[in-house]
């Protein structure tokens, strides 16, 4: 072999050299370039939850990730339960300030999902939870709203008024001399309404919109009768008798059963959290508190509802999807039940032995009689009852 | 054969030279492609960096207030002596700050907080109102339902409460018909209008029960017990009346904690009613040992309020998951029932209603001051913005202050020691907001000097503030002389209608007075029929002569404390809220 040979057959060696590392290089580029989808070990679901139902969810998201339950496509689920009221969360994530998004939202009531989706179909032009289809908002438990009030005060307004409801509520509020002039105990003071504050506590707005019903007997409220000045002149009146809209006024059975008949002779509020705080308030007030379903009904749903958005995966979706069938599960919803919830699953009676049967001679029932349900309002007549609130009631 | 001779071939070699520099060539080029891909590797969208290994220990800071410092600060011990842990395996722990109502709004909205408890959720109104004023974009607050109700204030749970209450001593309130007779807040100003020697005092508004007392007086003064209003708030008639209840406080002052201690220290001599919650006075008569007497809580009549220890989460966006994960600990913690049962007794109601406070047990009953079946009504809260006229409209009608600060200029107190008081000073006159209250400065070294004589501080806050700034350390130490000439300029004012009180500081030994400590001590006890002075005095340092200035300030109710180059500023701070 001569020279030039020899070399002719080293520069083909090293062009085939070449050749072979560039070709194995972009190989390997190409192969690290596109990960292959790999299932994470571990799916996050994290679920922004209303306090009304929290204990009972919290108690459900623990058990869940420890059971069989909780995996997709073989990968485990972990639920991280965010408690937050309703409201908070709404504004959260109209701002965008909950970071990470929530894989999945429960809200005291389904207005909530709804003003959210109007909220961002303005922003983005879509829904960000959706009413219909596989990831649509389902109830997991209801919780009806009902009067809850101090016995002794309930005796003596049933003694001048005959019944509770909301204008008995407004004749006490409106009273000037305060419970002596109604016929009660002049250490009592006055009479002292407890309604949530309508912008910490959606609960206030249910108030309002229970009120309104009762005066124009009607259940469905329109923007013209909340800005009615007649009206609004009563509103504002009863709304004049409560204690405190501060954030101390935020969970307002919690404040009736903690400070008693000091900052609340009574009011309209969460049977489920009348239920469970029923004990309590014996044990912590010789007065125990009575149970009244009004005529014009209202209630949470506690919707269970899952962010379309981007920002989690499909498969988190699907396993939010999962914890939810989990909290529908009968033995879950019986567990509700025992924290003073109505099932959401109709599979599920609720049992003889339940808060509902043991304070059933406070009031409390579980078929309630000759109720009308109120209509949901719109996004526009809420609006109009926070309007009211801001100006009539907070500025007062 | 004959061997063919041959010239050697050059072929092989040049056969090895090719094939070396063939070989050579190409571990050259695979080394350029091998550095080609491996600086490829390095493009910082691909490279694969080390993933920082999470802080093993997550920090949840919680500003709370200092009523509870006791209490709080062991919970919250024990708390982190459990070593609990994040469900990612970092160490869950609570950093305790103890901050008063002012401080804690500014470090919750400031993020320098992630938790708050404070006294009262009055706290957590103006925590959210600041928060928004912070954000505010200027759109109307019902633009939408999500955007503006929201606050900073996110998950917000109870787990000790206590009603707002008068103290008073059993024979006090027993002179007032205690306990057949229910007691208001009427009774009480009837009596300390009528009773020259009634001696009663509430805390500033920076605290729940201050900020009761003073919400009381205005709806009394409006004849109101709900539905006050910012317009009754700025009536001439309200502000007349609360002046008037206001002028007979005794004094104001720092806090609950403050005032239990001196009550437990001088007895019924100190003052006779004094506003603060039930808490304090269970927790007062529990140690009775050594105590001189025994307290009630009186319930007001027309209604109190409640203080309710809140501990809220503060929904910063940055808060971490972890510190989430802290603060549901925390709070599950508290309302453990065996926490809940420590909570009772401290003499708190607890939040957990399973608690009964009828057992035997139990502090919440009458053995301990207290009635578990009181109050019977509340006052109604207003809206913050009203609370707020009620804190304003309380800096013009409340008692004014004539004071005059007596400071050391020694030579020892040359070089820092006096730097730190020229701000403590500074701090002092900015703590006092209104420009109505009287205040005077007097230097003392070899000799005495009158810097800036008793004047309102609309008149003389900037020459106080240059006088300050310009103040020099010579000399010897005449304590006795300056605090004998700043009590003869207060006493020559004859101002029965204002507080007045006399604010000393030194740091040294007496060595250059011609007023004797008896002398002294006799013109103090002497004058207090005619013009009650009180002295507050300050140890500033090691060296100072502590029993000595206890005497001054025992001899007028005052009281004396030892401060640092540290503490100085704070000290003078927490002396302006007596005033």
């Amino acid at each position: 072999m001569n020279r030039t040979r020899l070399i002719f057959f080293a520069v083909l060696l090293v062009a085939v050299a070449i050749v072979g590392v560039s070709v194995l290089t972009r190989q390997f580029q190409t192969t690290s370039a596109i990960p292959q989808p790999v299932a994470p070990k571990t799916v996050e679901v994290r679920v922004v939850t209303a306090l009304p139902v929290e204990p009972w969810v919290q108690e459900a998201a623990r058990d869940f990730n420890a059971s069989p339950a909780a995996k997709i496509e073989n990968s485990a689920i972990k639920v991280t339960i965010i408690p937050m009221d309703g409201l908070t969360a709404m504004g959260q994530f109209e701002r965008g300030d909950m970071n990470p998004v929530a894989t999945a939202w429960i809200p005291d009531s389904r207005y909530l999902v709804e003003l959210s989706n109007a909220a961002f179909k303005e922003k983005f032009g879509r829904d960000v939870f959706l009413t219909d289809g596989e990831y649509r908002a389902r109830p997991i438990a209801i919780s009806l709203f009902s009067w809850g009030i101090y016995e002794s005060r309930a005796n003596v307004l049933r003694k001048k008024y005959g019944s509770i409801d909301w204008k008995t509520i407004h004749d006490a509020a409106i009273a000037k001399g305060g419970w002596p002039e109604l016929g009660g105990d002049p250490q009592w003071g006055y009479f002292k309404l407890v309604v949530p504050n309508p912008r910490r506590n959606v609960g206030g707005l249910q108030a309002m919109v229970a009120a309104a019903g009762e005066y124009y007997g009607k259940t469905d409220i329109t923007v013209a009768d909340v800005t009615n000045p007649d009206f609004q002149k009563w509103l504002k009146e009863l709304m004049g008798a409560v204690t405190d809209f501060s954030s101390l006024g935020s969970y307002t059975a919690e404040n009736i059963a903690l400070f008693g008949y000091s900052t609340g002779d009574g009011g309209q509020l969460l049977e489920s959290d009348l239920l469970v705080n029923m004990q309590g308030i014996q044990t912590r007030w010789a007065d125990p508190l009575n149970i009244v379903y009004p005529k014009y009904l209202t209630w949470f749903d506690f919707p269970f509802t899952i962010w379309v958005g981007p920002e989690t995966t499909a498969l988190e979706k699907n396993a939010a999807l999962e914890f939810q069938r989990y909290l529908l599960r009968p033995e879950v919803q019986a567990k509700a039940i025992s924290r003073g919830l109505r099932p959401a699953n109709s599979d599920v009676a609720i049992p003889n032995e339940s808060l509902f049967a043991k304070w059933q001679a406070q009031g409390a029932t579980t078929v309630v009689p000759r109720t009308t349900a109120m209509r949901s309002p719109s996004r526009d007549v809420l609006l109009a009852l926070l309007r009211f609130y801001d100006l009539q009631v907070a500025q007062r | 054969m004959a061997k063919k001779l041959s010239t050697p071939r050059p072929q092989p070699r040049g056969m090895f030279i090719g094939l070396g520099c063939g070989l050579l060539g190409l571990l050259t080029v695979c080394g350029v492609l091998g550095a080609v891909f491996y600086l490829g590797l390095r493009d910082p969208s691909t490279v694969q960096r080390p993933t920082p290994a999470p802080a093993q220990v997550s920090v949840l800071r919680l500003g709370y207030s200092p009523d509870k410092e006791a209490l709080f600060t062991d919970l919250v011990a024990k708390f982190n002596a459990q070593g609990r842990k994040s469900d990612e395996g970092q160490d869950l722990r609570i950093e305790a700050v103890r901050l008063d109502a002012e401080a804690l709004v500014k470090a919750a909205v400031s993020g320098d907080v992630q938790a708050v408890s404070p006294d009262s959720s009055v706290w957590l109104d103006q925590i959210d109102r600041a928060w928004s004023q912070g954000r505010s974009t200027g759109g109307t607050p019902a633009a939408s339902i999500g955007q503006s109700q929201s606050g900073l204030v996110g998950e917000t749970r109870r787990y000790a409460t206590s009603p707002v209450v008068l103290a008073m001593w059993e024979p006090v309130a027993k002179s007032m018909g205690y306990p057949e007779k229910t007691i208001g807040w009427d009774d009480l100003l009837q009596r300390a209008q009528s009773d020259a020697n009634f001696k009663w005092s509430h805390p500033s508004t920076t605290s729940a029960s201050g900020l009761l007392a003073t919400l009381a007086e205005f709806y009394a003064g409006a004849g109101k017990t709900r539905g006050l209003t910012e317009a009754d708030t700025q009536s001439k008639a309200v502000l007349d009346y609360v002046s008037k209840i206001e002028k007979t406080v005794r004094y104001y002052g720092e806090g609950e904690l403050a005032v239990m201690d001196r009550a437990r220290r001088e007895g019924p001599s100190f003052l006779d009613a004094f506003v603060v919650q039930e808490q304090m006075v269970v927790s007062f008569n529990q140690q009775q040992k050594g105590n001189p007497g025994r307290l009630v809580a009186v319930y007001p009549r027309e209604g109190t309020l409640w203080v309710d220890h809140p501990l809220a989460l503060l929904e910063h966006p940055n808060l971490t998951p972890t510190q989430r994960q802290t603060f549901s600990r925390f709070r599950d913690y508290l309302l453990d029932p065996g926490v809940q049962q420590r909570i009772l007794q401290a003499g708190y109601r607890p939040a957990d209603l399973n608690v009964r406070l009828d057992t035997p047990d139990s502090l919440i009953s009458a053995a301990y001051g207290a009635d578990p079946r009181q109050p019977q009504t509340a006052l109604q809260v207003p809206p913050g913005t009203v609370l707020d006229a009620v804190r304003t409209g309380w800096l013009t009608a409340k008692r004014r202050t004539n004071v005059i600060l007596v400071v050391d200029t020694s030579g020892s107190m040359q070089g820092q020691k006096l730097n730190n008081v020229k701000d403590a000073l500074s701090e002092f006159l900015r703590q006092v907001p209104s420009q109505e209250e009287r205040v005077g400065l007097i230097e003392f070294g070899t000799g005495v000097k009158t810097e800036i004589p008793l004047a309102p501080l609309s008149q003389n806050r900037a020459r106080l503030d240059t006088t300050i700034r310009g103040l020099s350390a010579s000399g010897e130490t005449a304590l006795l002389d300056a605090v004998a000439v700043a009590y003869r300029s207060l006493q020559d004012t004859n101002d029965r209608e204002r507080i007045n009180a006399i604010v000393v500081m030194t740091d040294g030994l007496e060595n250059r007075s011609r007023t004797s400590l008896n002398q002294l001590v006799r013109d103090l006890q002497a004058g207090k029929e005619r013009l009650p002075v009180v002295v507050f005095c300050i140890g500033y340092g090691n060296d100072a002569d502590l029993p000595k200035l206890e005497q001054i300030s025992a001899a007028t109710g005052g009281q004396t404390r030892r401060g640092s180059l540290e503490t100085i500023r704070d000290l003078y701070k927490i002396l302006s809220t007596y005033f």
